[in-house]
């Protein structure tokens, strides 16, 4: 069953026109909306009676969208600024207790629902203090950061990446990771604003790729009003079920600007209307069958708590749609971590985001973070090089495969993801099996199995067929560093250490050294950046080593070395455990 | 849809696009575009050309894949 959000705003002149063409498109195909108003449209008597109307004839819900703040006693206060999450928290209050003030005094009572881009942890503690009946937001924009800057040419500051992409509960210190439990939880549900291509998302700009028919046209991923991939993404959703208790989430949630002529579009809007129609019309089709259920935000936040206890995991198998390539990424988010496993290169890890120390963010400038919202990563193989074409390679892992002095690594090698299943509250990804063969002959083939949760990343590696009986060491290889955009941070504080017949502590000093650890079943690296020590382990290891990397490659590096004999397989865990602040 | 909307005439430079930015050109009355960022300037032929060769990449582009056909990729 796919759950499904409508949402709508009115725009100023000839905009608002088109936005009662949107709410009429929606009840003629029998769907209910979202209305989102701004505080300026809380002083239009007739964007106000419309809204009632609708909500009372259709069952609309009216919400409160805190973009663009401007208006009576507010425009003094944000000075242009149309962000609320980037104001100092003082600003923030004053602007929320306005906004909120004045739906209330307009509606009665204050709104169950909240829209924004973004809502840092301090926007969230002052919505939940004067609005507590807002238990349902839009919070995120999945992925949105380093390329839609670059995209938008480096004017549009929306700093938003390492988010769930399918609706979490933010936690109190960090509105984009998921809560651990109820104390950590911030109170509201939250879903993204768009849903995303999680294949191309991942890979460029996602701004382009998403639930959203004039974002398509934005990528030039249509012909003129020929669009297919529009509905493959819904279906690329629908999959998702299979995996994820039997629901899937989706929105769409396009302004009145698109449907007009526009500065991201060289089609007449003709185009975008018809795509929107065939978007919407798709969607009505599919709850004619019973496989769709439209619901407004607030109805949709509540049904979130019924399906989805705090604390659950999810799963989404990415299956690239558009170019036809025929890639896999497999991506999993709970409490601990949120991963992408880039299964186009043997199974890298292409993404990884630490949940487990709970990195405090709080935006504004009065905050040391400024503008960069996002959840802090350890590998972001697509701003930080991943695997090596260049000079160096950058934030990966990896297996490497060594035998008579010759070294594969498993990151040059296409998989794809075989299968996925769930047992004993974790997840398993199992690949397609490599085919190698080294220069003296020998070959043999490898699979690779991942097991997710509690906060451990389980990888198993099979050799089997192996075509003699030969020595095989295998190195698994892990490559990362803190960081939140495309540029290094300064990784002095992070210590290394390695256990075995000398055991290793040393403070990261971009030497460029590797330190060996005879006997090792252990390598690891404590990050106070993100609050967090990063170990890989396994009793069955035979060595380790770590590596400070210098400026020219400021990543750190820990590998930890099996020895086969044959066909066997190796097991190694990832762990990602809170240190202290 | 207004017919007097300033963005009827308003191109995104390919050059750019192509570098996965979006840039308007300044349209100057002439049959001419330039772009701001970078050299290019061309005619909206040949810019809508480009548009065209900028989704060569896209195999799939015409392709409706359904749900069963998603799960066997
Ligand atoms: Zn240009």
């Amino acid at each position: 069953m796919m759950l499904f959000n409508i949402f709508h705003r009115p725009g100023p002149g000839a905009h608002y026109d088109i936005y009662r063409q949107q709410q009429e498109l929606a009840h003629q195909l029998g769907l209910k909306t979202t209305i989102f108003l701004y505080y300026s449209d809380l002083f239009d008597p007739r964007a106000i009676a419309d809204a009632i109307h609708d909500r009372d004839t259709h069952g609309d819900e009216i919400s409160l969208a805190l973009h663009n703040l401007t208006g009576p006693e507010i425009t003094e206060i944000s000075n242009g600024q149309i962000a609320l999450w980037l104001l100092d928290r003082e600003r923030k209050e004053q602007i929320l207790a306005r906004m909120i003030g004045k739906f209330a005094e307009v509606f009665g009572a204050n709104p169950t629902s909240i829209g924004s881009y973004h809502l840092d942890s301090s926007c969230l503690e002052v919505l939940r203090r004067l609005a507590p009946e807002a238990r349902t937001v839009i919070g995120g924009c999945f992925e949105e950061g380093v390329r839609v800057f670059h995209g938008c040419n480096h004017s549009w500051y929306l700093f938003n990446e390492g988010m769930p992409w399918n609706p979490w509960y933010p936690s109190k210190t960090h509105g984009l990771r998921p809560a651990r439990d109820e104390d950590d939880a911030a109170g509201v549900v939250a879903v993204p604003h768009l849903v995303r291509d999680m294949s191309l998302a991942f890979e460029g700009r996602n701004d382009f790729w998403a639930s959203h028919p004039p974002n398509v046209i934005r990528g030039m991923g249509n012909d003129a009003s020929f669009c297919p991939y529009d509905l493959n993404l819904i279906d690329q959703y629908r999959m998702q079920a299979e995996w994820n208790g039997g629901y899937s989430y989706y929105n769409t949630f396009v302004s009145p600007s698109w449907l007009d002529w526009n500065h991201n579009s060289e089609y007449p809007p003709e185009v975008a209307w018809e795509l929107y129609r065939k978007f919407l019309t798709y969607m009505a089709s599919l709850k004619k069958d019973g496989q769709l259920e439209d619901l407004t935000l607030s109805a949709y936040g509540e049904r979130h708590r019924q399906i989805r206890p705090v604390g659950h995991d999810e799963v989404y198998l990415a299956k690239e749609l558009l170019y036809g390539s025929g890639k896999h990424y497999f991506w999993f988010v709970d409490p601990a971590y949120r991963v992408t496993i880039d299964a186009t290169q043997g199974g890298s890890i292409g993404d990884l985001r630490p949940y487990a120390g709970q990195a405090p963010v709080a935006t504004g400038p009065d905050t040391p973070h400024r503008d960069i919202g996002s959840y802090p990563y350890l590998i972001q193989s697509q701003h930080r090089s991943g695997n090596a074409h260049h000079c160096y390679d950058g934030a990966r892992t990896t297996l490497l495969l060594k035998h008579a002095g010759q070294t594969l690594d498993l990151c040059n090698y296409r998989t794809k993801v075989a299968s996925v299943t769930r047992a004993d509250d974790r997840v398993k990804a199992t690949l397609t099996p490599v085919s190698f063969t080294f220069a003296d002959g020998l070959a043999g083939e490898l699979t690779t199995t991942y097991e997710f949760g509690n906060g451990v990343i389980t990888i198993s590696r099979q050799v089997s067929g192996l075509s003699a009986q030969a020595d095989l060491e295998l190195i698994e290889y892990f490559k990362g560093a803190p960081g939140r955009t495309e540029y290094p941070e300064d990784l002095h504080g992070i210590i290394l250490e390695a256990n075995g017949s000398s055991p290793v502590q040393r403070e990261f000093d971009y030497s460029g050294q590797w330190i060996d650890a005879p006997g090792a079943t252990e390598v690891a690296a404590v990050i106070p950046h993100v609050r967090t020590r990063l170990s890989l382990t396994s009793n069955s290891a035979a060595s380790g080593r770590v590596h400070a990397g210098h400026l020219f490659s400021p990543y750190f590096t820990l590998q930890l070395a099996h020895r086969l004999t044959g066909n066997g397989t190796t097991r190694t865990c990832l762990n990602l455990t809170p240190i202290a602040a | 849809m207004s017919e007097s909307n300033s963005y009827r005439s308003v191109m995104r430079c390919p050059v750019c696009f192509s570098r996965d930015t979006d840039v308007l050109m300044i349209h100057t009355g002439t049959d001419f575009h330039y772009c701001t960022k970078c050299s290019f300037q061309g005619l909206e032929s040949e810019i809508r050309g480009m548009y065209r060769d900028i989704q060569k990449k896209f195999h799939n582009m015409g392709k409706r894949i359904t749900l069963e056909e998603q799960r066997a990729l």
